[in-house]
């Protein structure tokens, strides 16, 4: 069950933590479905023609990047509405590939590349001696420890070099940056160019490691990356946290399909039951410590 | 500084409008006419709508249905086809059912899904005259409408009663102790009262201590879902499953090819789909259903107001076991045992009736 939480997470993680770059810096980058999407594609497509994972994933990362710069020139150098533009976007990725697809291999359905190497599992056969942390660290898909390296990647160049200082602070007060005399425009359109490559990277992991493309993808985990941005405190480890909690509860929720004698649809429910209540839980903690602090404050 | 910031806003509507555009079209590109694969009906000759409550590519149902029409429209001059795509939101199918039904340019409207009889019923109310030729559901007593459904309790049957004889076979994926998965796209009458209950009939029916394993995945195309889903029944001791989950059936492949599993196709041959990880597939000839009965609609001579049961005796449901990759990869005895079966379920030696009510 844990394996499968790591395995579900990291595509969501991916898109997260690219999107985590765009919020920082004060866009909402509602675009994340059709980035992914864009990345499942191109990364499959050219995966197949090159018969190198690797490059799959580079061009899967590019496409990801290349469109985002079509939503950044849009909706920041001309200014046009973020949300009208985020959802063009998607809805541009559901039209235009089937479009190519038609295109190249004349059907907009499923399109498979039996010849594509598997995506290779790294630290197979390590075991630490306990189960569960066998499950969570060893044996997984190549892109899982990417992610847990962009992760940390994420979070060092978020609070440890002047660009994510910058960035967090135009999206916190941009007035003090421009001041400053950053160019916030500029900065803008770099954090939508980097979700764009983060989430068509996520695209990628999911077509390469399952062989196939076929139509959504995606599945809506473009929209469940941008709740992790939230439910992780748009912070790079609390996206990781978030990321897992998604997968782990997916999860659970598929396992508990074969043992309980609970109706599969009610079940399905319950990975969003779960979250909701992990959010209520968890602010709820945050607010009484909060309060807390001010009242050792108050005292001082 | 106004005329400034006038050319910004102008520059952003423009900017805006667009992609704005852009949605619109592609939003609206599904129900916009002329899109059919061929003309709207001229006034001379027969003239049939094939509304596809869904779209055509990708699925072989529908491809199929489309394929017996267009075979039967072929054969009889003057007549017109014309193929509607409605899309995946059923609540936009009895509109469109309507709308169709409205123009009066169809002598007969073809479609097929378990929902479809009901909205032909509620759309023959206002438009009598509007004939319906509905595959893949039931529904007797009404004068507009003729329907033909396939027996799906033989089709799971013969899906379990084959997965058992794997699952106890000395195949390289084989495990000791019979358990089988099957994972459905969504929950639905026909799915938990005829195919989930056939399907593990058929399971024990070769060992009584057969176990089941289903699963549901919620949607029709989370493929990545179904393979952790899929994951998930292997691990749990699954060596065969039946996937009938639209796109999530290519996860469910992913998931056997990696773990070492079979998976079994239903509807139409998907041998081709994963050589020696698909390895059983039932069919039905919805194709040749729909070329048949619709040519005796266009012959005036098709009984609307009754519904025909088809099933593994009339030839219309069977399991495909001669392709070449059937028979490389399945043991003789194997074959052996399903022919058997298939044998009794054709002469009318074991019968299994499927329900017509849910």
């Amino acid at each position: 069950m844990i394996f499968n939480a790591v395995e579900i997470m990291t595509p969501i993680l991916l898109a997260a933590l690219g999107g985590l770059f765009a919020e920082r810096a004060g866009v909402l980058n509602i675009a994340l479905e059709g980035l992914i999407l864009t990345g499942a594609f191109a990364g499959i497509l050219i995966a197949a023609a090159t018969a190198s994972l690797l490059v799959g994933m580079l061009a899967g990362a590019a496409a990801g990047g290349l469109l985002a710069v079509v939503f950044a020139f849009f909706s920041i150098r001309l200014r046009a509405n973020i949300f009208i533009t985020g959802l063009a976007v998607n809805l541009l990725a559901a039209g235009g590939i089937p479009f190519v697809s038609t295109w190249m291999f004349g059907t907009k359905g499923v399109l498979r590349f039996p010849q594509l190497q598997r995506m290779p599992r790294l630290l197979e056969g390590v075991t630490s001696g306990i189960n569960a942390v066998d499950s969570l660290l060893f044996g997984h898909s190549v892109t899982v420890y990417l992610a847990w390296l962009l992760t940390a990647l994420a979070f060092v160049v978020l609070y440890r070099t002047p660009f994510g200082l910058r960035l967090r602070a135009l999206g916190a007060r941009e007035e003090s940056v421009v001041l400053a005399g950053v160019d916030a425009t500029a900065y803008r359109r770099l954090a939508i160019v980097i979700s764009g490559i983060a989430a068509g990277l996520g695209g990628a992991a999911i077509s390469l490691r399952l062989g196939v493309y076929l139509p959504n993808i995606s599945a809506g985990r473009g929209w469940i990356a941008l709740v992790a941005i939230y439910l992780g405190y748009r912070h790079p480890f609390g996206i990781l946290m978030a990321a897992l909690l998604f997968g782990f509860t997916e999860s659970l929720a598929g396992a508990a399909q074969g043992l309980l004698a609970i109706p599969g649809t009610v079940l399905l429910g319950l990975p969003y039951a779960i979250t909701v209540v992990a959010m209520i839980v968890y602010s709820a903690l945050r607010a009484r410590g909060r309060r807390h602090r001010r009242l050792i404050d108050s005292h001082f | 500084m106004k005329y400034r910031n006038d050319t910004i806003y102008w520059r952003a509507l423009r900017a805006a409008a667009l992609p704005a555009l852009a949605a619109l079209l592609l939003l609206t590109a599904p129900s916009l006419p002329g899109l059919g694969s061929r003309d709207a009906a001229t006034e001379a000759g027969f003239s049939i709508a094939v509304f596809v409550p869904g779209v055509v590519e990708g699925s072989p149902t529908y491809e199929m249905l489309v394929a017996g029409v267009q075979r039967a429209a072929a054969e009889r001059p003057g007549t017109q086809v014309r193929v509607i795509e409605g899309g995946f939101n059923q609540a936009e199918w009895p509109q469109s059912i309507t709308s169709l039904a409205a123009t009066r340019d169809y002598d007969l409207i073809v479609t097929s899904n378990p929902s479809m009889p009901e909205i032909a019923d509620e759309v023959s109310r206002s438009f009598p005259d509007q004939r319906f030729l509905v595959l893949d559901g039931y529904l007797s007593g009404n004068s507009s409408l003729y329907t033909v459904q396939f027996n799906q309790r033989e089709q799971a049957f013969l899906s379990g009663y084959f997965a058992a004889l794997v699952s106890s076979s000395r195949m390289e994926h084989a495990r000791p102790g019979l358990r089988a998965g099957l994972l459905a796209g969504q929950e639905y009458p026909i799915m938990n009262r005829v195919i989930r209950p056939a399907f593990e009939l058929g399971l024990q029916s070769v060992d009584p201590s057969a176990v089941l394993d289903f699963r549901v995945l919620g949607n029709w195309y989370d493929a990545a879902a179904a393979t952790e889903l899929a994951n998930s029944m292997i691990d749990s001791g699954a060596d065969v499953i039946l996937t009938i989950s639209g796109g999530g059936n290519q996860g469910v492949i992913s998931a056997a090819r990696t773990k070492g599993a079979y998976v079994l196709w239903y509807d139409s041959s998907g041998y081709d789909e994963a050589p020696g990880i698909v390895i059983g597939s039932t069919r039905v000839k919805l194709d040749h259903a729909a070329y048949l009965r619709t040519l005796e609609a266009i012959d005036g001579i098709l009984e609307f107001g009754s519904a025909e049961m088809l099933g593994v005796a009339d030839g219309f449901v069977d399991f495909d076991t001669e392709h070449r990759l059937f028979e490389r990869h399945i043991p003789q005895q194997v074959r052996s045992e399903l022919a058997a079966m298939i044998a009794r379920l054709r002469e009318g030696d074991l019968q299994l009736e499927m329900p017509t009510r849910f």
